[in-house]
Parts: C-alpha cells; sequence; structure tokens
C-alpha cells in the first residue's frame, strides 16, 4: 500500500461536509451552493471572502477532508502537496477579469481579481491557512474522472516525496455565455492521503497503484474520484 | 508499487528545443543569451498607450491565423526542428493561460476557437500534432508551472510508469497578461535586470520549449544522445503569502534541498545556477538569501536569461532547463543582460560576462504566485 485516505471532503449540489460530519443541502435548481467561511471554518474571514467561487468552493472541500483526517488544526507546518484537477478551473473569473480591462482599461483592472485567474492561487490559500509546505498544482486532461492528479499524487509519495498529499478535483461549471460545454458534474471533492496515519482508526482504505497506472482501493481498480468516493463512504451513495 | 528510492532509473534528456522572440531553436536563443542580446522592445501587439509600461519579448508573427490561438502557431515553430517522438511517449505540458489570447478575441466579438482556451486544449493539440498514443495532461503552477511538469515527467521515469516523456511549455503575451501584471505593479517600465540594485520589475515574454526525457535503459537501447542527466528535483509551497515570496526564501531552500537530496549530490557539487531573477524587487532578494542559505559563503555563478527573452510565465522552467543544458554542454555560463550593479549578496555571483562553467552539475529554479518553488539539479551528458 501506498498510501491510506483518512479525509474527505465535498461539496455538491445536494450535500456538503466530510466523510464523518456533512450536511444536506436545499438545493436550488441544482446549483452549487454559495458558500461563506462561517460554513467553513465557523468563523469570518474576510480572506475567504475575497476569493472568487472556484476558489471558495475548492478550499471549502479541502478544509472539509482536512478536518476530517484531524489535520486541520496548525500547530506547524507540514509537507504536504495538493493537486487539483479541473476542466473550467477559474474560467469565470478569466472572463470577469477581461470584461474588466474592456471596460475600464488594463490600467484600472484588479490586481487582486488578476490574482485569482490563475488555477493553483487557492492552494496558496490552503497552504497558508493550514501550513501545508508540499508543492501545489492544477491538472487538466482530458480524461475522465479525475484520476491523473490523483496518480500523480501517489507516484509523489511512492518516491517519497510528500508523506501527505491532498488530492481532488473542483470545478465549478462552464461559466454562463461560455460556448463550449464538456459533460461534467459541478462541485469540488477532495482525499487527504496519508503514508503513515497517525490514527490508523481514521482510514477509510488504502490506495495503491499499479505500473500500468492502475489505481486500487482496497486491492479493487478505481476508474474515477467518483467511485473513489463510493468506495470510501458506500452508505452514502443513493 | 513497493515505495522507496532503490533502483531508480537514470533520467535523461534526449531531445530539446526552445522557441524564444531571441529566435526560432535552441541554437538561436542560446547564441543570443551568450551574447547578451535582448529581445526586448515595445510592443506592438496590442495598444499599450495606457499602461506606464510597454514593453516585452514578443515573437513577430505568431498571429498567423484569425481563429487559432497563438500557442498554436508557437507549437508548430517549436516541433519544426525536433526529432520524431515515440508515438508511446507520455506528455505533460505545462502553461499558465494556453490560448487566453482567443478568450481576449472572444470578448471582442472576433473570431476565436473556442476550446483553444482550456488549459487542456494544450496536450490535446500536441498529442493530435505528434500522433502520441496518450492524451496527455496539463500542469499549472504559476511561473513554476514547467519546472513542475519536468518534475512530474522524472518521476513518471523514476517510479518505472513511463520510460518516455516529453514535455512540452508554451506561454505568451497577452493583454490579459500584461494588464494584470502592470496592476499589480511589477512590471518594469524598462528592460528588466535581474539581480541588478536598480532593478525596478519583471518584463514579460513569449516562449515555449519541449524536452523528451528517457530513462537510460531506453536511450541506449535506441542510441539517443544525451543533452543532459535529469538528477534530482524538487518542489515546496512557502506557505506565506499568495503573490510575494518568502523573503527568507525557506520555501526555495526546502525544494533545493530535496533536489539535492534526490541526486545524491552536495550542494559543492553545483557549479552554476539558472536562476528564477525575474527582476522584482523581491523574487530576486528572496532568491539570493536562499542561495546564501545553501551555498553559504561559496561565490557560485548565478544567471537569469530574463533579461534577454522576457519572463516566458508557464514556459519559464522548461525554457531555462534547456539552456542549462546547452550551458553545461558547451562549459560556459552566460551572462545576466541589463545586470550592472550587484543587488547585496550578488557581488562576484552574477555577472554581466561570460564565465566559464568549471563543474559538471547546475541547477535551475523557478518561483511563483501562490507560494510555489521548484528545483531541478542538471549534469552533463556523457561524452
Amino acid at each position: 500500500m501506498i498510501a491510506a485516505i483518512t479525509g474527505v471532503g465535498w461539496v455538491s449540489t445536494e450535500t456538503m461536509g466530510s466523510g464523518r460530519r456533512h450536511q444536506v443541502l436545499q438545493s436550488k435548481d441544482g446549483e452549487l451552493p454559495k458558500i461563506v467561511s462561517r460554513m467553513v471554518f465557523g468563523e469570518v474571514s474576510p480572506r475567504f471572502g475575497r476569493l472568487d467561487e472556484y476558489s471558495k468552493l475548492g478550499l471549502a472541500a479541502i478544509a472539509f477532508a482536512l478536518k476530517d483526517a484531524k489535520q486541520d488544526q496548525l500547530n506547524e507546518k507540514r509537507t504536504a502537496g495538493i493537486i487539483v484537477s479541473s476542466i473550467y478551473g477559474c474560467l469565470a473569473t478569466d472572463m470577469e477579469y477581461f470584461e474588466q480591462v474592456i471596460a475600464n482599461g488594463g490600467n484600472l483592472a484588479s490586481p487582486n481579481l488578476f490574482a485569482l485567474t490563475l488555477p493553483n492561487i487557492f492552494l496558496g490559500e490552503a497552504a497558508i491557512r493550514f501550513g501545508l509546505t508540499g508543492p501545489g498544482f492544477a491538472v487538466n486532461g482530458a480524461e475522465p474522472g479525475g484520476t491523473e492528479g490523483l496518480k500523480l499524487a501517489l507516484e509523489s509519495m511512492f518516491l517519497d516525496e510528500n508523506p501527505m498529499m491532498i488530492v481532488g478535483t473542483s470545478d465549478p461549471g462552464c461559466p454562463p455565455l461560455f460556448p463550449y460545454h464538456v459533460e461534467m458534474a459541478a462541485g469540488a471533492l477532495f482525499f487527504v492521503l496519508e503514508k503513515h496515519p497517525p490514527d490508523a482508526s481514521l482510514s477509510y482504505g488504502g490506495l495503491d497503484m499499479t505500473l500500468r497506472g492502475d489505481v486500487l482501493f482496497n486491492g479493487v481498480e478505481i476508474q474515477s474520484l467518483a467511485s473513489l468516493f463510493q468506495g470510501c463512504l458506500p452508505h452514502l451513495i443513493r | 508499487m513497493e515505495s522507496g528510492r532503490t533502483e531508480i532509473a537514470k533520467i535523461w534528456i534526449v531531445d530539446a528545443n526552445v522557441v524564444t522572440a531571441l529566435g526560432k531553436d535552441l541554437t538561436d536563443t542560446w547564441e543570443g543569451v551568450v551574447n547578451g542580446v535582448s529581445a526586448i522592445r515595445e510592443i506592438s501587439r496590442f495598444p499599450v498607450e495606457g499602461y506606464y509600461a510597454r514593453m516585452a519579448a514578443c515573437i513577430e508573427g505568431l498571429a498567423t491565423s484569425q481563429d487559432r490561438s497563438m500557442i498554436a502557431a508557437l507549437v508548430e515553430q517549436l516541433f519544426a526542428n525536433m526529432q520524431p517522438v515515440p508515438p508511446d511517449t507520455a506528455l505533460i505540458t505545462a502553461t499558465t493561460k494556453m490560448g487566453i489570447d482567443n478568450l481576449e478575441k472572444l470578448k471582442r466579438g472576433q473570431p476565436a476557437r473556442v476550446p483553444d482556451i482550456l488549459l487542456s486544449s494544450l496536450p490535446e493539440l500536441i498529442s493530435q500534432k505528434l500522433g502520441l498514443r496518450t492524451t496527455g495532461i496539463n500542469i499549472s503552477a504559476s511561473c513554476a508551472s514547467s519546472t513542475i511538469a519536468i518534475a512530474r515527467g522524472a518521476g513518471l521515469i523514476a517510479s518505472g510508469r513511463a520510460d518516455a516523456v516529453l514535455i512540452c511549455c508554451a506561454d505568451v503575451v497577452t493583454e490579459f497578461t500584461f494588464s494584470g501584471f502592470s496592476a499589480l505593479k511589477v512590471v518594469s517600465a524598462s528592460p528588466c535586470r535581474p539581480f541588478d540594485r536598480a532593478r525596478s520589475g519583471l518584463t514579460l515574454g513569449d516562449g515555449a520549449a519541449a524536452l523528451v526525457l528517457m530513462s537510460e535503459e531506453r536511450a541506449l537501447r535506441e542510441a539517443r544522445d544525451c543533452v543532459a542527466v535529469v538528477r534530482g528535483w524538487g518542489a515546496s509551497n512557502d506557505a506565506f503569502h499568495i503573490t510575494s515570496p518568502d523573503p527568507d526564501g525557506s520555501g526555495l531552500v526546502s525544494a533545493i534541498e530535496q533536489a539535492l537530496s534526490r541526486s545524491a549530490l552536495n550542494e559543492s557539487d553545483i557549479s552554476a545556477v539558472s536562476a528564477h531573477g525575474t527582476g522584482t524587487l523581491y523574487n530576486d532578494l528572496m532568491e539570493l538569501t536562499a542561495f546564501r542559505r545553501v551555498f553559504g559563503g561559496r561565490r557560485i555563478p548565478i544567471y537569469s536569461a530574463k533579461g534577454n527573452i522576457g519572463h516566458t510565465t508557464g514556459a519559464a522552467g522548461g525554457i531555462e532547463v534547456a539552456l542549462a543544458a546547452k550551458a553545461l554542454a558547451e562549459r560556459t555560463v552566460p551572462p545576466t543582460a541589463g545586470f550592472k550593479d550587484p543587488e547585496q549578496g550578488a557581488e562576484g555571483c552574477v555577472s554581466a560576462s561570460v564565465v566559464s562553467l568549471t563543474g559538471d552539475v547546475c541547477l535551475t529554479t523557478n518561483s511563483g504566485f501562490g507560494g510555489i518553488n521548484a528545483a531541478i539539479v542538471l549534469e552533463r551528458g556523457p561524452a
């Protein structure tokens, strides 16, 4: 086994929270919830409020996953990396930013909004909040299911680069008025992977990977992050 | 897969090319860099009258098609001078904004191929062009995107999941990116001057790079040349600030230490450093601090190519690794264009002149927004 899954966190159109504590949402027309910092951190956070929807979505799921793994308390910085897979990523923010450039001229563009037009920026926000000093990056690929990021995370742990990785997907969906739709479910889902979990009772199961790149959860091949979620929390799947 | 570091394959770079504002291939770009030529000019690609800074290192004639992104033309140039890539090669690309020029066109009501806007379209474009069996993935990690891509490509080979990986990175100067960096007040009104006391910010540039990594075993089997050997890699996050580096350089030090540990080399084995060297106040200070922490009082040659080709954002790491491989092969540390008056800590390390490279190992580093840092240890290939 390369790693144990010790935390699961997500935000979907129907539920949000973590494997051990989540809530059912009163979804309006299948939309994702408008996330505010109190829902995630139990307190008001101006920094969180300044983020775009893509970043809030991903950061919330990461926070829920770390809480599930009892790794959300920042006592000291630790080596843990984050990988997010996404299709549209921060595209809605890109569009909003460039509309401002056209309307107001580039010299009046918002530096804060521009900083959010990089899909890995919210991983830096997560790193600051939770003291995570491993690398954070975004992965975009044609392969469905979001497993490419998971494979990179497992490889990094296999090579002894990072003892802990947080890996998942965050996608607010196709921005309004963007004329190119990819079939996908909007939402965010993250897993905490630990090589040597301090509390074995927190493990949902073990992950391994073959040389061909097949990912195995408790010895069974999984094809997507959604099927990994199902493997971890079968009682939540209707 | 059994965890650990034993029996890890040696990783060769068997082919490399770059396209920059200095030239259509690695040779042209290297010649320009080593001769201290700067490709930084006033921008004509989009109106710059409203901006306080107006310079970038743009490749002329990139906008060849009305609806395709400039990245497509850049990729065409990149592979024009490379050996065929084996179809079973894995593919990792790196870009921060891919075809963001097409989002600009879309928003202005001009013809634009919309899929070019998505970051995943870069690996799709290259896979289709080269006839690869994989669709590949793209990695986006700000200005360390391609350095991370090289690290993950090396990881793929080291873990045994692949024996050949193509790394391809590309980014272009657009009004989108130029306005953003201008709004952040990090663009220099004059050509950037890395590690100079009078530096006033970065200069953006167009660029792309392609590097074919192979396990030594496969490279020998296929009688491939060795451009350089990837000995080690490391990556970290500052966990400090979203757009500013940690001034104590801890994150970069960590990435370098990981790369050295992976390579089983010591800091004393490093003969030169290809720094990120953007020319911004805080980046360059942070890097000098980090290098001082790693190398102590040793006056190691440090250079930056950004005064020549500008800051090519997501492509910077790939281009700089290709140039560092060339530096090792030519036993030459290139000068740092724009450098005159050393920032404290740069004395005796950064130079405006060519310096002989006396050893066999070079370190390249990049850092970026979101707190990311990455480092690669390169060794001269066997003769």
